[in-house]
């Protein structure tokens, strides 16, 4: 798919009135309360603040921080299983950032590895992502050296580039054309590319530079450096608090407990979980082989820069920054990928 | 019905094998399950006490044996706990089978070499019985069974039965300090005892399974007696929620243990990070 159409503010405006008016969820990055922006549902195209990155991911829109599996009902000595209806409401989500909307689809890969996880499916077969190019990040940002960049379209169904009086559209997959097609009314003649090329050419000078772009170098310097004094230094700066993996839009980790509400029945849940902390790994015995937070920092990135890449040939960052942006003691993915780039490349790497 | 949801199996019988290891025979409640359910020596599967969680375990007994499953569990923590607390007929949850297998077919025409410890027979039974049901199909059979106490040996009816078999080689042994009066086993460690037992190493295949420090003194002797390392077989346990290669929690390394494993081969064992 690579047609192209435009749409004008006005009709933008328009097209989320009309899917609210059919019924259709509508969620975007938009102010909550207490002046932070999130991405969360909204009513109308105007409560959309696209200048700003928002503090969450896409991710609970696919993988909710807490969803039920099942419920149960025991019976004496038998147990029932209720099922949780498997039918996800057709939603848009409109104003998502095209790193946000990429994690999305890296994260289809481990949802269906062998084994399909239904609800994520589900809800990825029910939502429409609607990107919009991003304006340029700040010095957390490295979208570009993960193959990605503020334009890119990878799981986005459409993506709107700011041009004239609207944004010019990139038609990316056959869900997007749906939706272009269900509104014909609101897609017509614009501005074309070439109208777009500045704004292209400011957002990815914005984010360049911060990480050099070498994934392959990263991945083969932490495949070979298992052990390596590098892990306890960065290691010494991290409390375990897991903040950088519920920001992330692309881990998924996940623990399933069990939620007794009354003494007979309950439900079965799956909720976000993380690698930084000691239980991620404990067993029952105690033991402990991940038994420090030297181990859990080195598994936070070789998860997404080595041991991603090697299963799936994908990397399981999209270079959002949020990690960098969130956590209360200052850790800095940018550096830690920069210093690797360094060791690897004999550049030295000291602090 | 998604993949996290498990089959109902109801508790058929339940056995003390010592003060804290029990094992519960399961039978699928739903017959087209409990028809058509397979699945090959060395699989694990999620069992689960509703309202306490689910918990990985290998399957215990032998995929010659149909229309049930067995798990054997040392309670430690809330799930176990609540495991401890069935009674038979009480129904529970499982999902699986999940991982990768041991090389039967591989083994075929071969001698093998069972070596455990403690609750480590386990998944070590599961095979026992496969090439016990099937015996034919292999040569020697030596078996080198120790626990820290004569008290914290399990499966004691089946060491009996093994021990009674004339083609079967049965060892057991306890740690020094461990032995009762009575014990007419083995005193000390089990990688000595395998050195005592001396399997031939020709055309044979080790299965080992138990504490870390059982394998880690137990490779070098079988590599000393001329067992290869790609022929030295073990399963390993970390700790997983989903099973299905997802939850992100069992990696060592690069390696999944839920997909990559349960079982690996002593060659692989050495080129796994020192995590687990």
């Amino acid at each position: 798919m690579s047609t192209t159409t435009f749409i004008r503010t006005e009709d933008l405006k328009g097209l989320v009135a009309d899917l609210r008016a059919a019924g259709v969820g509508v969620a975007g990055p938009a102010r909550t309360s207490d002046g932070a922006v999130d991405y969360r549902s909204i009513n109308a195209f105007d409560d959309v603040v696209l200048d700003a990155q928002p503090r969450n991911s896409l991710k609970q829109f696919f993988l909710p921080p807490t969803e039920p599996l099942f419920k149960y009902q025991r019976k004496g000595s038998d147990v029932a299983i209720l099922e949780i209806s498997a039918t996800f409401p057709p939603r848009v989500i409109v104003g998502a950032r095209p790193c946000d909307a990429a994690a999305v689809d890296v994260l289809d890969h481990v949802m269906n590895w062998d084994y399909k996880d239904e609800p994520w499916f589900g809800r990825r077969e029910a939502t429409t992502i609607v990107s919009f190019a991003c304006p340029g990040g700040d010095r957390s940002c490295f979208c570009t050296a993960v193959g990605l960049g503020p334009d890119a379209t990878r799981g986005s169904d459409l993506l709107l580039v700011p041009a004239g009086d609207g944004y010019y559209v990139e038609v990316v997959t056959e869900k997007g054309k749906r939706l272009v097609d269900a509104y014909p009314k609101r897609f017509g003649a614009g501005a074309g590319v070439d109208a777009t090329l500045s704004y292209r050419e400011k957002a990815r000078a914005s984010v360049e530079g911060h990480v050099p772009a070498r994934p392959d170098v990263i991945r083969q310097w932490v495949q070979e450096h298992f052990e390596d004094p590098f892990w306890a230094d960065i290691s010494l700066r991290c409390h375990g608090c897991g903040g950088c993996a519920a920001a992330c839009p692309t881990c998924h980790c996940f623990d399933i407990v069990d939620e007794p509400e009354t003494l007979d029945a309950g439900t079965r849940r799956r909720n976000w979980d993380t690698c930084q902390t000691s239980v991620f790994t404990a067993h029952a015995s105690g033991h402990n082989p991940r038994a420090d937070q030297c181990g859990r920092c080195r598994q936070r990135v070789n998860h997404k820069f080595a041991i991603y890449p090697a299963r799936f040939n994908d990397i399981l960052c999209t270079g959002c920054g949020r990690c960098a942006r969130t956590c209360p003691a200052g850790q800095d993915v940018t550096e830690i990928l920069t210093r690797i780039v360094a060791m690897a490349t004999g550049q030295g790497g000291a602090a | 019905m998604n993949v996290y949801q498990p089959f109902r199996v109801r508790v058929e019988e339940k056995i003390d094998e010592t003060a804290d290891t029990r094992t519960l025979k399961l039978k699928f409640l739903d017959p087209d399950v409990a028809n058509t359910f397979d699945f090959k020596a060395g699989q694990f599967g999620e069992y689960s006490v509703f309202g306490a969680g689910e918990c990985t375990f290998c399957i215990a007994s032998s995929p010659t044996r149909k229309g049930y499953i067995e798990c054997s569990f040392k309670t430690v923590g809330k799930v176990t706990s609540a495991m401890k607390d069935l009674e038979v007929g009480d129904v529970m949850g499982f999902r699986g089978p999940y991982g990768n297998a041991f090389p039967m077919e591989k083994m075929h025409g071969g001698n093998v070499v069972f070596i455990a410890g403690g609750i480590g027979l386990a998944p070590v039974r599961c095979v026992i019985w496969n090439v016990l049901d099937e015996r034919a199909k292999y040569k020697d059979v030596t078996i080198v069974y120790g626990a820290r106490t004569v008290a914290d040996l399990v499966y004691k009816r089946e060491l009996e039965d093994w021990g009674k078999r004339p083609d079967v080689k049965l060892w057991t042994t306890v740690d020094p300090g461990g032995e009762t009066p009575d014990w007419k086993g083995q005193v000390g460690f089990v990688p000595a005892i395998v050195e005592k037992a001396a399997p031939k190493a020709e055309n044979s295949w080790a299965v080992v399974c138990g504490p870390p420090v059982m394998i880690k003194y137990t490779i070098p002797v079988l590599k000393k007696m001329g067992f290869t390392e790609d022929r030295i077989l073990t399963t390993l346990e970390n700790r997983m929620k989903c099973g299905i290669g997802k939850c992100g929690r069992c990696n060592i390394g690069p390696v999944y243990v839920c997909k990559d494993g349960p079982v690996f081969t002593a060659q692989e064992m050495a080129k796994l990070p020192n995590e687990f």
